[in-house]
């Protein structure tokens, strides 16, 4: 178990890396000149320029600007912003730090008890109305874009109804919707796949094993099938959650919430690159973190997992 | 092509059409798709406007008789460029399927049959982009390129084609130590040969499982980043757009909005639900049950 977590740490140190010198080659794609774009009024002159430029250490080699860049991401100033001169990214996202994650951690907490009761109160109904009627509601859960979705939420429920705010951020009214929007896909998500494990679980010997013994049926379905449910189950989690952080750019927008989501959309049309990749950073590796949890827990509770890594 | 196939007994077409047609989700869902694919064909016959241009005395104009699902900011016709975004959406996914499927596949069979370096190298690229969350890197790649229809195409290709690789390589292992398989190597039949008359038949119902599930997930992608606005431009007609575009009008005409959202998500459960389908009836191990 020991081995397997230290190689799989040793390859989320690879894919840091990786995702590092990405975001440092796609600055270095963007066009225009960040310089020029800084000066814009004063770009005649020509001492302001070279300042700047050393500024941003952007007259040195390439290799010593991405030396720089590791510096700055180590030390936790992750550079300087294009947009607001002088200022480091840290400071421009400060804000917005805690609250894409937080969204994203709150609705997967509320989706994945809900997505488990539904898929396993569809389960026990299989080819009932019930069971049909929810399970069209699931798939229009699943297919439904959450802008899409938005806009009928927002239609009926703060237009036409008055219930909740339009947009904002600060009350506990104004995230009801944020969080029902986010909550809804990943809802869906886990009440299907909860409903076909239960079925396919459902049908084992042990089940028939446990009901010819007498068990309870409230006990077979909670102890003897849910719980093999689950451990199948924990490997999508890691999938919810980047569609879930996917989402804090879109809900973020639609809501005007000052999260990292909505502030990486708009450095790309400020053309502050280094906000942007600053961001993507921050999530690739919130979002490979959680992985290598899902991963570790899962070798865990299933043997077969570390020893199959083991050999490949 | 799958008669040349040499893995023993084909399923007969019929019985496919048969499971095809008992099958709820998939009869439903072909229709819808059926549905959007003849309004994305027909739209230069069938729309009513010229979808680009520009009329301001017809701004916000409601839903009515002249404009079915009313007029945008610029008096343009919801009707006409919400079929029209139908053409957008499905473009792109037609292209990043057609890119996805063919490297995808090729890079699969290629790590698989040779194994070695060649897998090494394929399959560290594959952890590297399923490393990302899909959208971010599209995101990424979008703000590295420029917003517009070809950045798109080229962003969700480069997301998608993972998935294929490493479907087509799981499948080609399991064949490869097929009698069929063994027997071509050793009678010296050429790779590619291998690989276009063995290994392609009988990866192809997986494959396509696969893609008609990624349909959805494409036109969802292209919606999301053009709502962001790093995707399709104006003036061209995409749902994404005009849902964000409508949503700012939301209070006062809200038609903008929630007809281009009815169409993409009518859209969604129909790819969704076509998707869902053939993976019942092709997936033996979902059907046998």
């Amino acid at each position: 178990m020991v081995g397997y977590a230290m190689r799989r740490i040793l390859g989320l140190v690879a894919v840091w890396f990786i995702a590092v010198l990405l975001t440092f080659i796609a600055v270095q794609f963007v066009p225009g000149d960040p310089i020029l774009a800084l000066l814009s009024d004063r770009s005649g002159d020509p001492v302001l320029e070279a300042r700047l430029r050393a500024e941003y250490g952007l007259d040195r080699a390439l290799w010593v600007q991405f030396l720089d860049y590791l510096g700055n991401i180590a030390n936790g100033t992750f550079g300087l912003s294009f947009r607001f001169a002088g200022t480091p990214v840290i400071d421009v996202i400060a804000g917005g730090l805690t609250i894409s994650p937080v969204l994203a951690l709150v609705s997967i907490a509320i989706a994945v008890p809900l997505g488990v009761s539904l898929g396993v109160f569809v389960a026990i109904r299989q080819n009932t109305w019930a069971d049909t009627l929810v399970i069209l509601i699931l798939v229009a859960g699943i297919s439904v874009p959450n802008f899409a979705m938005a806009a009928f939420l927002v239609y009926l429920f703060s237009i036409k109804l008055g219930l909740v705010p339009v947009a904002g951020w600060g009350g506990a009214d104004q995230l009801i919707l944020p969080v029902t929007i986010l909550v809804i896909p990943p809802t869906a998500y886990i009440a299907r796949l909860t409903r076909t494990y239960m079925l396919e679980v459902l049908q084992q010997d042990y089940i028939r094993t446990a009901r010819a013994k007498g068990v309870r049926e409230r006990l077979v379905i909670y102890r003897h099938a849910l719980r093999n449910t689950l451990v199948p189950l924990l490997t999508t989690i890691g999938i919810i959650f980047g569609g879930l952080l996917s989402g804090t750019f879109v809900v973020e927008t639609i809501f005007n919430i000052p999260g990292l989501g909505r502030m990486a959309i708009e450095s790309i049309f400020a053309r502050d690159y280094p906000v942007t990749m600053s961001i993507v950073l921050l999530f690739t590796v919130f979002y490979s973190l959680i992985n290598l949890i899902i991963d570790l827990l899962y070798a865990a509770l299933d043997p077969r997992i570390r020893l199959d890594a083991g050999e490949s | 092509m799958a008669g040349e196939s040499a893995s023993g007994p084909e399923r007969p077409q019929s019985e496919f059409i048969i499971r095809f047609r008992r099958n709820r989700n998939a009869m439903i869902g072909s229709i819808i798709v059926a549905l959007v694919v003849a309004a994305a064909l027909l739209a230069p016959w069938i729309v009513p406007y010229d979808v680009e241009k520009v009329n301001m005395l017809t701004v916000w104009e409601p839903p009515g008789e002249d404009f079915w699902f009313g007029a945008d900011a610029l008096g343009r016709d919801v009707f006409s460029r919400v079929i029209v975004g139908a053409r957008v959406s499905l473009l792109v996914a037609v292209s990043v399927l057609a890119i996805t499927l063919t490297v995808g596949t090729i890079l699969g069979m290629c790590a698989a049959y040779f194994g070695g370096w060649v897998d090494t190298v394929i399959m560290r690229t594959v952890d590297i982009i399923f490393a990302f969350p899909e959208l971010i890197f599209a995101i990424l790649i979008a703000a590295m390129l420029g917003p517009g229809k070809l950045t798109v195409i080229i962003a969700l290709s480069i997301v998608w084609w993972p998935g294929i690789a490493r479907l087509t390589r799981s499948l080609v292992l399991s064949l490869k130590s097929e009698l069929f398989v063994e027997a071509a190597i050793a009678s010296g039949t050429p790779v590619h040969r291998i690989m276009r008359r063995h290994f392609l038949p009988n990866i192809i119902a997986p494959l396509i499982v696969r893609a008609s599930i990624g349909v959805g997930f494409i036109i969802m992608a292209e919606a999301t980043l053009s709502f962001l606005g790093i995707g399709v431009q104006e003036p061209e007609p995409t749902w994404g757009g005009m849902i964000r575009d409508g949503l700012s009008q939301l209070r006062t005409d809200p038609h903008l909005a929630l007809y281009a959202s009815l169409a993409l998500g009518i859209t969604m459960v129909g790819f969704n639900l076509l998707g869902d389908g053939l993976r019942d009836i092709l997936d033996p191990r979902v059907r046998d049950r």
